[in-house]
């Protein structure tokens, strides 16, 4: 089949890699402005996500020297039936003017599956640039995690379509049988009623969090164990274990920035306050190890040397977006801290980062984690990276100044690393 | 230059006003068309316009020439120049130098104070970036987002009033981007019996609050006892040491570091100001911590020059345009010449609500007193009683008596011409015309009387209005940070005219210190001790509360 893919979300990327492996011919136009002078693009142009992404690259090179995948003019991309759309939030008004580009001539038969989060409505806005039934507007939510694209776009879970026009759906399903044959995982709806799946989902993820660290941080007071307390709970079929793992905040290009949208539509048409609650909690919860630092030292941090491991806003990711490291850093830069850092995949992002800080000269980048403990007044990991789940403890206690742990991510045994002479904060323990 | 009522000048004066008592207002208009081009200044952004007083051209002339005799020239330069203005406490009041633009110089001693006086201002703009940053840090290591000034008098008035005043200024800081000051909640707290702090108290969170404890002297009792009630309230709250609860939910701003320091105030939470700021002149410095929290540094550097450019035009004016000398004269024509006692200033804008109790302090608590520089009582009036209210809300209130009352009142009128830009409703930018319809129309019955009515004589007379009241209007462009620092300026060097007239004392307030005397041995009788050396209405009050 011959697809032309708009716009420069990471999804965009992945989709042309993916559909031109299964033998489609895609046109690919990731910079798309709104008009035929849009600049044309190539590989250099992919953004940070999709360059970080493992294996992304790669396999779009494969296919571009295979000749499936093509950057493409706009003119020749628009002369496809099949559209897949993946613009940014804030790039509507570009989607309106592909949409109203695309059905100039109002006989032609036109397939566009949005893929791009603008918000409850917005397929319903774009369908009304095209007329009539031949030409279509179908909503495929974006649901790919950063740092594992690739697996998750090839073999989903389940694939939510919102499409009720049988013709499209043929092409689509068509489209999408290589990558998820069985039709049972296949959720077909109203573009409106999977725009607000969508939302749902995210919503009812970043509430399960919330409500664990809030129990967390409830339990740090108490005196209780929130471990147990999460497994007693996610023991209950009701409840599953998902998203009950408490830590120092969730971070990432898509997930806050969906909440947030959807917080926004909450607010405005029902005045709930719920999901903006979570979302200041989240951002409140980000600067935890912070506090439990600062509170360690009786509000004065001049001059301590802190080490922070994890900077990445997940494990097998180089993205900082939204990570709470951003904030940890900002926070004990100003305290007037030398902050010793590492991670295996985010430093140079931290580094560009932190570039223009006035305090930049207190930030240090460390070659491994252990280096990053030398003459340290306390150690915060922040990302739970598999290498630090079992660091060799008394090396640590040599290379540090004050056996301090603060664990963003409860990755380390409470009992041993006391017994081991640390002082040990956990979230919830 | 003795008694300045036995001058010539003064005696001249005196029969000027006789003849013009004849001639009602609404007559000096009718016989000249051009008394608006006439009595009306400008300076900058500022008209002011006095052709609704009781006078005429030549009676300003008649009056300057009173300000020439007293060396108003002269007691200007030595204003300036930081000579020893306030002779009771030895001291030169240098309110002006606190608005010099960076690079200018002001010698005082020896010493040039603007080098002082800017590092100040650096060191509030890095508190008010620190905290607007979110990175000023209670002692939970959550960020600061409240502040609340502890500050009475002058360490509470001028800040209140520009906080109010200018709290529609989009917040932007020093490179122009707006700014994040928003999040930033202002309180102000005041008054000696914690009733509103109390109320505070109860709805703010302890971990994000941070007090700033202005007091020039540092021993105010009112403030020092709210700052007391503060800490307590923080270390049921906290859970850390004194000295890391002091130093994160805490800033003081005084002319006394050592004081500062006693009461734990650690060295980088202080800021300072000079002996020779007097606290109703202190809003220029330090004290305006709050106003740079609520608006941004720039808003508030903004303001300094607005008031910098009033000062300008206060040195360098000849009398004759010299807009705050001639608001001076106007004010010494009613109060000595037409013995007019009461003032009222009704600003024509809800933003301008606390200028009243500003006033109120600056006028009064500065020129309300009867013995001059050479110690003698005077046989002449100073200060009126100045009082005021929303014009607006005041029409509901007292204006039947500035109407149809037997006392004559002097009124300012102070509204801004523009407000509500394209983007505000329809309704709203209404409101403003409404408002501006009322301001004219009132000083323009105060002055005129029916006699801007047709038939009025043939109203009954409870119906008819004498006028005859003087006014003065005072409009601005529109109300901003640079036209707010010209206004309070303005009203600052008016104050310092009027005293030199008077040959009185501006910048000192003997008259407040007997009260503090007298209270704090008060406080002895009411734990029970003797009330025998009482008068006796104090000691009955005293022994009915102890009953």
């Amino acid at each position: 089949m011959k697809i032309a893919i708009w716009g420069n979300e990471l999804i965009a990327w992945t989709a042309a890699a993916c559909f031109a492996e299964m033998g489609n011919e895609v046109l690919f136009t990731p910079l798309f402005s709104g008009g035929d002078n849009s600049e044309s693009a190539n590989l250099d142009h992919a953004p940070a996500n999709v360059k970080e992404e493992p294996g992304l690259i790669e396999q779009l090179q494969q296919q571009q020297d295979s000749g499936r995948l093509q950057f493409s003019e706009v003119t020749t991309a628009s002369m496809a039936m099949l559209h897949f759309l993946a613009f940014l939030p804030k790039q509507l008004t570009y989607a309106e003017s592909l949409c109203h580009m695309l059905a100039k001539d109002k006989e032609r038969q036109l397939i566009v599956m949005n893929a791009s989060n603008f918000g409850i409505g917005a397929s319903d806005k774009l369908q009304a640039f095209l007329s009539g039934n031949q030409q279509v507007m179908a909503y495929i939510p974006d649901q790919l995690p950063a740092g594992s694209a690739l697996a998750h776009f090839k073999k989903p879970d389940h694939l939510i379509i919102g499409c009720q026009q049988e013709w499209a759906l043929m092409h689509i399903r068509a489209l999408y049988r290589p990558f998820s044959q069985n039709v049972n995982s296949w959720l077909l709806m109203s573009a409106r009623e999977a725009e607000y799946t969508k939302f749902a989902i995210t919503g009812m993820l970043a509430l399960r969090l919330a409500y664990i660290n809030d129990l967390a941080n409830l339990a740090d007071e108490i005196d209780v164990d929130i471990d147990i307390i999460r497994q007693a709970m996610g023991s209950d079929e009701r409840i599953g274990q998902h998203y009950l793992n408490p830590g120092c905040g969730f971070g990432g290009e898509h997930f806050p920035q969906y909440i947030e949208g959807l917080a926004g539509t909450l607010s405005q048409a029902r005045n709930s306050s719920l999901l903006s609650t979570v979302l200041e909690e989240n951002e409140k919860q980000k600067e935890l190890p912070f506090r439990k630092l600062w509170r360690h030292y009786d509000c004065n941090l001049q001059g301590k040397t802190i080490s922070i491991w994890g900077l990445a806003f997940k494990p097998g990711t180089a993205s900082i977006s939204n990570a709470p490291s951003l904030k940890v850093i900002d926070a004990l830069l100003n305290q007037g801290c030398k902050v010793q850092v590492h991670d295996p995949m985010a430093m140079a992002n931290i580094e560009m980062y932190f570039a223009k800080h006035h305090h930049n000269d207190q930030l240090r980048f460390c070659q491994n984690e252990m280096q990053a403990l030398e003459n340290s007044d306390g150690l915060l990991l922040l990302t739970e990276w598999a290498q630090y789940f079992s660091p060799d403890y008394q090396t640590m206690r040599d290379a540090m100044n004050t056996a301090l742990v603060i664990d963003g991510r409860n990755v380390f045994d409470k009992k041993l690393i006391e017994e081991l002479g640390f002082s040990y904060y956990g979230v919830g323990r | 230059m003795n008694n300045i009522s036995e001058s010539s000048q003064w005696q001249a004066l005196k029969a000027l006003a006789d003849q013009q008592r004849q001639q009602p207002i609404h007559q000096l208009f009718s016989e000249n068309p051009k008394r608006f081009e006439q009595l009306s200044f400008r300076q900058g952004e500022l008209l002011v316009d006095f052709s609704k007083q009781h006078f005429q051209r030549d009676t300003l002339e008649q009056l300057i020439a009173l300000a020439e005799q007293c060396e108003l020239p002269n007691w200007i330069r030595q204003l300036f120049e930081g000579a020893e203005v306030n002779h009771t406490e030895n001291r030169p009041a240098l309110h002006t130098a606190l608005r010099l633009p960076e690079g200018k110089e002001c010698w005082l001693e020896g010493k040039n104070i603007s080098i002082d006086v800017q590092q100040n201002l650096q060191r509030m703009d890095d508190l008010v970036h620190m905290i607007h940053s979110g990175q000023w840090r209670g002692c939970s290591g959550e960020a600061i987002d409240t502040v609340v000034n502890i500050g009475v008098g002058g360490s509470d008035l001028g800040p209140l009033m520009a906080c109010n005043a200018l709290a529609e200024t989009p917040a932007r800081d020093d490179s122009g981007r707006l700014a994040q000051q928003a999040a930033i909640d202002v309180h102000f707290v005041s008054s000696m019996d914690g009733s509103q702090l109390a109320d505070l108290l109860k709805v703010l969170n302890p971990m994000r609050t941070l007090f700033v404890i202005a007091s020039k002297s540092f021993t105010t009792i009112d403030t020092m006892a709210n700052a007391a009630t503060a800490k307590e309230w923080l270390n049921q709250n906290a859970n850390c040491s004194e000295t890391a609860l002091v130093a994160r939910h805490f800033i003081a701003v005084s002319s006394k570091p050592e004081k500062m320091l006693a009461w734990g105030i650690p060295k980088q939470n202080q800021l300072e100001f000079w002996e020779w700021t007097g606290g109703r002149y202190s809003m220029w410095s330090a004290i305006g911590l709050l106003i740079a929290l609520k608006l941004g540094m720039s808003a508030f550097k903004t303001m300094l020059a607005g008031a910098h450019s009033m000062d300008e035009h206060f040195r360098q004016a000849p009398l004759e345009e010299n807009i705050p000398a001639l608001l001076a004269l106007t004010g010494i024509w009613n109060i000595n010449f037409l013995n007019i006692g009461a003032h009222a200033i009704l600003p024509y804008d809800g933003r301008l609500k606390n200028l009243p109790a500003y006033l109120e302090q600056l006028e009064m608590e500065s020129n309300g007193k009867s013995v001059n520089r050479q110690g003698e009582t005077v046989d002449y009036n100073t200060c009126p009683i100045l009082w005021g209210e929303i014009g607006t809300n005041a029409q509901h209130a007292f204006y039947q008596l500035l109407h149809q009352g037997t006392e004559a009142v002097m009124c300012d009128f102070i509204v801004a011409a523009k407000r509500y830009g394209p983007d505000a409703s329809q309704e709203l930018r209404h409101q403003h015309q409404l408002n501006l319809a009322n301001c004219f129309a009132q000083s323009r019955i105060l002055a005129l009387g029916d006699s801007v009515l047709e038939d009025a004589q043939s109203a009954p007379a409870h119906k008819r209005y004498q006028g005859n009241q003087p006014c003065t209007t005072i409009m601005l462009n529109e109300l901003s940070p640079f036209t707010f620092g010209q206004l309070i300026a303005m009203y600052e060097h008016k104050v310092f005219v009027q005293s030199v007239i008077w040959g009185i004392n501006p910048f000192d307030q003997w008259g407040v210190e007997l009260g503090k005397q007298v209270a704090t041995n008060l406080l002895g009788q009411l734990d029970g001790h003797e009330t025998d050396n009482l008068d006796a209405s104090t000691a009955g009050l005293i022994q009915a509360i102890n009953q």
